[in-house]
């Protein structure tokens, strides 16, 4: 029992090369909260997801480690923040995807992957240590139905 | 003056030798930035130690504990002020205050810096206004560098009037037994001074030329400053513990307090304000926190540091090194005075200014004799701690302050190259040490 086992081996990816905007209208279209990144040989890049989002459109000095805790006093509006993302829809999705997501190798063992799952909070790529490429991803709901599809 | 204080040295080494290449390799390594020099100066009191140059008992009493204890009491006060968002509130009331005019906003951020370092400290000043400084630069739609250039001089500036606006200041105020109202008085008007001939210089470089939208100015109107106050009774009790631990330094001679015992007193007074309402598991959690914004690795640095000092001092080095100073200055005061103002800054702009202090206090001591007695050293005092603080703008590394601006600019995806700042700096901070030569040669000599 692996993790190749409840992986759905054809996700929707971005290649490294496609904008911001249609990153965006992906999330948005299908409700994705992330999407992985391949480059042209389908090797992992990392993750496009809605808190790369949401750190484009926030001000940057907001997002500083050590920086500012709270912003109460700061009152940007809708059209602000939408300014922000006009700003950057254009460039590649590399320039704000994320390696903070752990990744799964294929033969990473069941329970173990889905105590990555449990502790990371979104979907796992499942990744070939060899050569790099995506495999597929696991989402809580592939591993739910999966589970729900025993018979006992 | 040989103090006996050691135990004997391991292999009959010379001690001059050994405290010496100890001191040489300490600072090499510190400069080099390749360990924490927390790390360095505790490995490096501790081979003063075991390496038989000094008892524990020796060492214990080498260390200054009332900067230690001063340090440490400022920023747990701080850190527990800091909460309240009063900081956040401050930069955004001035910023609008000018009505988000940029040149308007540089000066008051000048002014605010200056005055917060003057108060608290020059390191927690700059955490607290350059995330804000950032935020209001990125609304402008401006390049933030002119003004996170100008807060880094007000910061060392401003930091150089007070005895706790700076480390060198506190170590100095500590080792001579200056008070709060000594720096005010004697440091104050040539800080004055120096901040308004770079306010003017700001303006002639970049003033002239700053502009922003009315758009973007009305994005920082907008802010709500008010919001910014997170607990306005934590606010009114930490305001009142600041005022007074800012009355008790200025009444600390008539009161026969030390620094430390006023600003650890004052810590203690608001951990308990903060913290009596709360039950005791919320109490020991509120109270970890505010232990845990304490910089614990300058304050081991300045541990191991004053152990190693103490280390070579006590074997004659540092007075030897005094009196090579004194035959190259023909012990006249003037150009002492010059001498260690000059040199402190040059060094300040090129290394951390911390080890450097530490280490010319006791050679200043030392001259004592020559300048009779130690109200005969006071010009020097005084040139030491203007240097080394002035001298922190020389460089991007000349002071921690400027490291932490630069990290934040870095961050923020504005990078600030070392080259491109000292090259604005270094005449910017030579201009201030000229200023600063004339003051002392006017006032003291």
């Amino acid at each position: 029992m692996t993790a190749r086992l409840v992986m759905d081996p054809y996700p929707s990816v971005l290649h490294k090369d496609e904008t911001i905007a249609k990153g965006v209208e992906l999330l948005m279209e299908h409700r994705y909260r992330n999407i992985p990144v391949v480059d042209d040989r389908g090797c992992y890049q990392g993750i496009f997801g809605v808190n790369c989002l949401l750190r484009l459109v926030l001000p940057k000095a907001v997002l500083l480690e050590r920086g500012l805790t709270t912003v109460p006093f700061v009152s940007d509006s809708l059209r602000d923040l939408r300014i922000r993302l006009k700003e950057v829809e254009d460039k590649p999705v590399t320039f704000c995807i994320t390696h903070n997501v752990p990744v799964v190798a294929p033969d990473t063992p069941l329970v173990e992957t889905l105590l990555t799952l449990y502790r990371t909070h979104t979907s796992l790529p499942v990744v070939d240590p060899d050569s790099g490429c995506l495999l597929g991803v696991i989402s809580y709901w592939d591993v739910g139905a999966k589970i729900l599809e025993q018979e006992i | 003056m040989q103090h006996a204080v050691s135990t004997g040295l391991i292999f009959d080494w010379d001690p001059m030798w050994f405290s010496g290449v100890l001191f040489v390799l300490t600072y090499l390594v510190i400069l080099s930035d390749r360990i924490n020099r927390a790390i360095v100066a505790l490995l490096s009191a501790s081979l003063m130690i075991i390496g038989g140059l000094l008892t524990q008992q020796a060492a214990m009493r080498g260390v200054d504990f009332n900067t230690l204890g001063l340090l440490t009491g400022m920023m747990v006060i701080v850190a527990i002020t800091r909460r309240t968002g009063v900081f956040q509130f401050l930069a955004v009331w001035s910023a609008k205050h000018v009505g988000a005019d940029p040149w308007g906003i540089l000066v008051m951020l000048v002014l605010v810096t200056a005055v917060l370092s003057a108060m608290l400290d020059n390191v927690t000043t700059v955490l607290l206004i350059v995330p804000v400084t950032l935020l209001i630069s990125e609304a402008l739609r401006m390049d933030p560098y002119p003004f996170l250039f100008a807060e880094i001089f007000a910061s060392n500036i401003g930091g150089a009037a007070t005895l706790i606006g700076d480390p060198p200041n506190i170590m100095i105020g500590s080792a001579v037994n200056l008070s709060f109202n000594d720096f005010l008085i004697n440091l104050g008007p040539a800080v004055v001074i120096v901040l308004i001939v770079n306010l003017l210089l700001f303006y002639l470089i970049w003033g002239r030329n700053m502009h922003a939208k009315l758009e973007d100015r009305q994005r920082v109107l907008n802010y709500n400053e008010r919001e910014a106050i997170t607990d306005f009774p934590l606010l009114w009790r930490s305001l009142a513990v600041l005022g007074l631990v800012l009355i008790g330094f200025t009444m600390a001679h008539h009161l026969n307090l030390q620094p430390a015992s006023i600003a650890m007193g004052g810590a203690a007074l608001l951990l308990l304000l903060d913290n009596f309402s709360r039950k005791a598991d919320d109490q020991s959690r509120s109270i970890h926190a505010s232990f845990s914004e304490v910089e614990w690795v300058t304050i081991f640095f300045f541990l191991g540091l004053f152990i190693v000092v103490h280390g070579v001092e006590s074997t004659g080095l540092l007075a030897m090194l005094a009196d090579y100073v004194l035959a190259w200055t023909q012990g006249d005061s003037s150009i002492t005075a010059m001498a260690i103002l000059w040199g402190s800054a040059v060094a300040s702009a090129l290394i951390d200014n911390i080890p450097f202090v530490a280490a010319t206090i006791p050679l200043i001591k030392s001259m004592a004799p020559t300048f009779g007695g130690p109200e005969g050293l006071m010009p020097l005092w005084w040139s030491l701690a203007l240097g080394s603080c002035l001298g922190g703008n020389g460089s991007l590394i000349g002071a921690s302050a400027n490291l932490i601006v630069a990290g934040f600019a870095e961050r923020s995806g504005h990078p600030i190259s070392f080259l491109r700042f000292m090259l604005g700096a270094f005449p910017l901070m030579i201009l201030s040490i000229l200023i600063s030569s004339v003051y002392i040669f006017v006032r003291y000599l």
